[in-house]
């Protein structure tokens, strides 16, 4: 631990005198930006991040590799809120161009209207796989919510189902759950022994009167995956329904955190371009590479994901891919999420769904 | 009394206390808020000087916050005139006008600075940030250029025009020259205003005009990067030297007046 | 008669910019606020009678008023003291408390607010003192309305001090001094003498606080919890998240209404000018 920061400090001093003139430059540049307009040497594209491991893995693995190959820079954009994405189609001000969208959240996008049509997309079509493009997405990886919680909280073992993270009377403690509708509804149906392939679509009211009873145990809600790692890390809540990235790597680091990998909800991310941005043809190139087996394999692994590019797995060490959420031992146990069937009913239950936390 | 001073005491160690807290966390080598900290390094502040994400809101904020000073003073500094020397009809309404961005909460023109800019298409942009801070700008500065107006001696303009002075010189060698302290404290104001200013920054600034109070708000809000507390150190500790200097200062020449007069 | 009317057209010279300003960058975004809460899309007032009927943003608009009543009282009880101190003892005393409230009050509220964080967090210094005090396990503090209220009135009482603090260094100590010489207790002395003399500097420091408070954004999203919101971060909420414009408009202009009456009130009995001092 101590040796990786004395390395990355002695990384970052080199880095520090280029980084200043940079930053000195950008500022010189984007001030007064808006007054003369700024001459590009290149272009750019503005990629929507969840920050933290997510960001600095795709970094690496995504856009250098795109930056080098087509001469054009990439600059990060967070948080990702789904709200953003349709504000942005709204207000026709773009902040960023290309985002990533999980199962429930592509299909509520595509009913209204906020993506940009991949059939008339510029997409080397035969470059990708079949069960490719999702709804104006290309898919990318997946990725899991699992339960996990602390051991030193419960030590002689915590919540195993879902049905034990919903009831505070045999596991009590706080909880934590993502502010996202579409996850959530599912997780409580499953709490309340709705069968997997019977989830969509969803039973609303089954779902908040099954939320209702733990809305008092769930101390705060995550929106943004560093901030649930952080959560768990300094114990601020005792179980969380969280993405395997974080568990996986608090384990690493030694910290004394469980995870349950048995109905772990699993969503598959694709990469969109929003709707009637002004760069949407660059932003296809990118989705183009940011899917490419290499590419995809090298990000996921950092995460954890599972790639869903089947070439991937050439470059996927068979002890990680283990550890996947699409590993063959995993993907038995996870619950799949047949969005499409909910497609009318997303928009509404996100909306219900964010009065029913305000309240 | 003495229940009285201790009482004192406890509150002055609460304004104080938290204050404090941030300057061991941004040596600590924790990668979460551990208090106190686990080990102490200078990691932090290496990232915090290597990364440009962090600097560009820096220095959007030093931008945005001289541009808002400029403009705000060159909106102030002539209204103020009109308004401490003459007495007309509607002078309560402007008056009102001046301080009504000071008394409507900052959230309700967020809303309104979020839509506006939208149609505007300056959202997100630095103007967009520098329009909006102007004008909440406003009534601070013109509270301080006014009062310093308002202490100012009409007899010396008087003496300058009686000697043959034309009014133009007359501003340029005898008023401006007294009021400049005046005009430069209500800048200063108008730029720590905008330089603080948090709730309309986090709504209209985006991610190209980002300021550092909405960097800051992202940071704790999203993952609670250790980077935070280096930032807020150093934003501390400007305020301490901005804070203790005067003191220093009176304290240097003192001594001087003393050594001289020994 | 000439010169008259040049004295006008310079007057006018000298206020338009700022005055025309002002109505293009805050008149207009400000009235659309107002428009947007009866016109989305057409003319409706279904926005405020949404209000009305629901109960939940009854429960929001008293709970911001209980706050911010909490947290001006809490302010006014540790201020009070301490500008009375300031003012008694004066020397350097004085001058190392002013130092710090001015500190405080020069810091940032995003700084002060993250300090609060560290402080309340679970690895923080306070719970660790409770759990040394035997109070184990000590809760949780943080996300709650315990700590979003806590951290206000540290950020707001540097302006209750030096409200008070302007009023109280005016006030002349022999008064006191005389009342007790004509047998006074000093408690008598302090009550009838020296607190009705610094009440407009309580009045001021109140109003300020408790506005303030009304409209206060970042500490309650950040430290506060997700159930008890205050009626800024609604407006917040509705803006980013259920991008429900109207709505959001239609609570701003309940806020702006509430905020406004306090003005009025203050600007009846005691006049706006002074408030500002």
């Amino acid at each position: 631990m101590t040796d990786e920061k004395t390395n990355m400090g002695s990384k970052l001093v080199v880095n520090r005198r280029k980084a200043l003139t940079l930053a000195g430059a950008t500022a010189a540049l984007s001030f007064p930006g808006p007054f003369i307009s700024r001459a590009h040497a290149r272009d750019v594209l503005y990629v929507n991040t969840w920050g933290g491991p997510w960001e600095e893995s795709a970094k690496v693995n995504l856009f250098e590799p795109f930056m080098r190959e087509n001469n054009v820079e990439i600059k990060t954009v967070s948080p990702v809120s789904f709200a953003k994405l349709a504000a942005q189609v709204k207000t026709g001000v773009y902040e960023f161009d290309v985002t990533t969208l999980g199962d429930a959240d592509i299909v509520r996008a595509n009913e209204a209207g906020l993506l940009e049509d991949v059939s008339k997309a510029p997409l080397d079509k035969s470059a990708l796989w079949d069960g490719a493009i999702f709804q104006n997405g290309v898919a990318s990886h997946a990725f899991a919510t699992l339960i996990s919680y602390r051991k030193d909280k419960f030590p002689n073992g915590g919540p195993k189902t879902w049905a034990d993270f919903f009831d505070p009377i045999k596991f009590p403690g706080s909880r934590c759950l993502q502010r996202h509708a579409g996850r959530v509804l599912a997780i409580a149906l499953l709490a309340d022994g709705v069968d997997p392939d019977k989830l969509f679509p969803l039973d609303l009211d089954r779902a908040f009167a099954k939320l209702d009873k733990i809305k008092p145990h769930i101390r705060v809600w995550w929106t943004q995956g560093p901030q649930s790692g952080q959560l768990l890390r300094d114990g601020e809540v005792d179980m969380i329904g969280i993405w395997q990235t974080y568990p996986v790597r608090l384990i690493r680091e030694g910290q004394p955190i469980e995870m349950i990998w048995d109905k772990a909800l699993l969503d598959r991310a694709y990469w969109v371009v929003a709707k009637g941005s002004p760069r949407a043809a660059l932003a296809w190139k990118f989705v183009q590479t940011a899917v490419r087996g290499d590419n995809v394999s090298k990000f996921s692994l950092a995460n954890v994901y599972g790639p869903l590019n089947p070439k991937a797995f050439d470059f996927v060490p068979a002890e990680d891919a283990k550890l996947m959420p699409t590993s063959p031992e995993n993907i038995k146990k996870v619950v799949l999420q047949d969005t499409t069937k909910a497609s009318d009913q997303l928009a509404e239950a996100s909306k219900q769904f964010d009065r029913w936390i305000a309240r | 009394m003495r229940i009285t001073l201790a009482l004192a005491l406890l509150v002055a160690l609460f304004v104080l206390g938290p204050l404090l807290v941030v300057v061991p966390m941004s040596f600590s080598t924790a990668n979460s808020f551990e208090f106190p900290p686990p080990g102490y390094w200078l990691g932090y502040y290496r990232s915090f000087f290597g990364d440009e994400r962090w600097l560009t809101p820096v220095f959007n904020s030093i931008g945005i916050g001289l541009a808002t000073m400029l403009l705000t003073m060159l909106l102030v500094i002539p209204a103020s005139f009109a308004m401490v020397r003459q007495r007309f009809m509607g002078r309560s309404a402007i008056n009102l006008l001046l301080m009504m961005p000071m008394i409507v909460p900052n959230i309700v023109m967020a809303l309104g600075y979020y839509t506006y800019f939208s149609q505007l298409k300056i959202i997100h942009s630095p103007l967009g940030v520098v329009l909006a801070h102007t004008c909440l700008s406003v009534p601070v500065c013109y509270l301080i250029i006014a009062a310093s107006l308002k202490g100012f001696d009409r007899n010396l303009e008087r003496a300058a025009m009686n000697l043959g002075a034309s009014p133009l010189r007359t501003f340029w060698e005898v008023t401006f020259p007294v009021l400049r302290p005046g005009f430069l404290v209500g800048g200063l104001f108008a730029f720590i205003h905008s330089f603080d200013e948090a709730v309309v920054a986090i709504f209209i600034s985006g991610q190209a005009a980002s300021t550092l109070p909405r960097k800051m708000f992202d940071s704790i809000r999203i993952e609670a990067d250790p980077i935070i507390s280096v930032v807020s150190t150093l934003l501390f500790a400007v305020v301490l030297l901005a804070v203790l200097s005067p003191l220093a200062w009176r304290a240097i020449v003192k001594a001087r007046s003393q050594f001289r007069a020994a | 008669m000439t010169t008259l009317r040049n004295e006008r057209a310079l007057l006018w010279l000298l206020l338009l910019p700022v005055v025309g300003f002002l109505a293009v960058f805050f008149l207009v975004p400000l009235s659309q606020v107002l428009y947007f809460s009866v016109m989305d899309p057409g003319f409706t007032l279904k926005h405020y009678t949404a209000f009305i009927t629901d109960g939940f943003y009854w429960k929001v608009l008293f709970g911001t008023f209980q706050t911010a009543a909490f947290v001006t009282v809490l302010a006014l009880l540790m201020a009070y003291p301490l500008a009375y101190m300031v003012v008694r003892l004066g020397g350097a005393f004085a001058t190392t408390i002013l130092l710090i409230v001015t500190m405080s009050f020069w810091t940032s509220f995003l700084v002060r607010t993250f300090a609060w964080m560290v402080i309340l967090g679970n690895n923080g210094p306070l719970r660790a003192a409770m759990e040394m005090l035997g109070i184990v396990p000590a809760p949780q503090l943080l996300f709650t309305r315990f700590s979003s209220t806590l951290a206000m009135v540290h950020l707001l009482i540097p302006f209750m001090v030096l409200a008070l603090y302007s009023v109280m260094k005016k006030i002349d100590p022999n008064l006191t001094r005389a009342a007790r010489s004509l047998g006074a207790s000093p408690f008598d002395a302090f009550r009838r003498i020296f607190l009705p003399l610094s009440a407009p500097g309580i009045v001021n420091g109140c109003t300020l606080v408790f506005i303030m408070c009304l409209g206060f954004y970042v500490t309650p999203v950040l430290l506060g919890s997700p159930r008890e919101q205050m009626i800024a971060g609604l407006i917040g909420q509705q803006i980013e998240e259920f991008l429900e414009f109207g709505e959001a408009s239609a609570t701003s202009v309940i806020l702006l209404a509430v905020t406004l009456t306090v003005f009025a009130l203050y600007n009846r009995f005691v006049g706006l000018d002074k408030l500002w001092g």
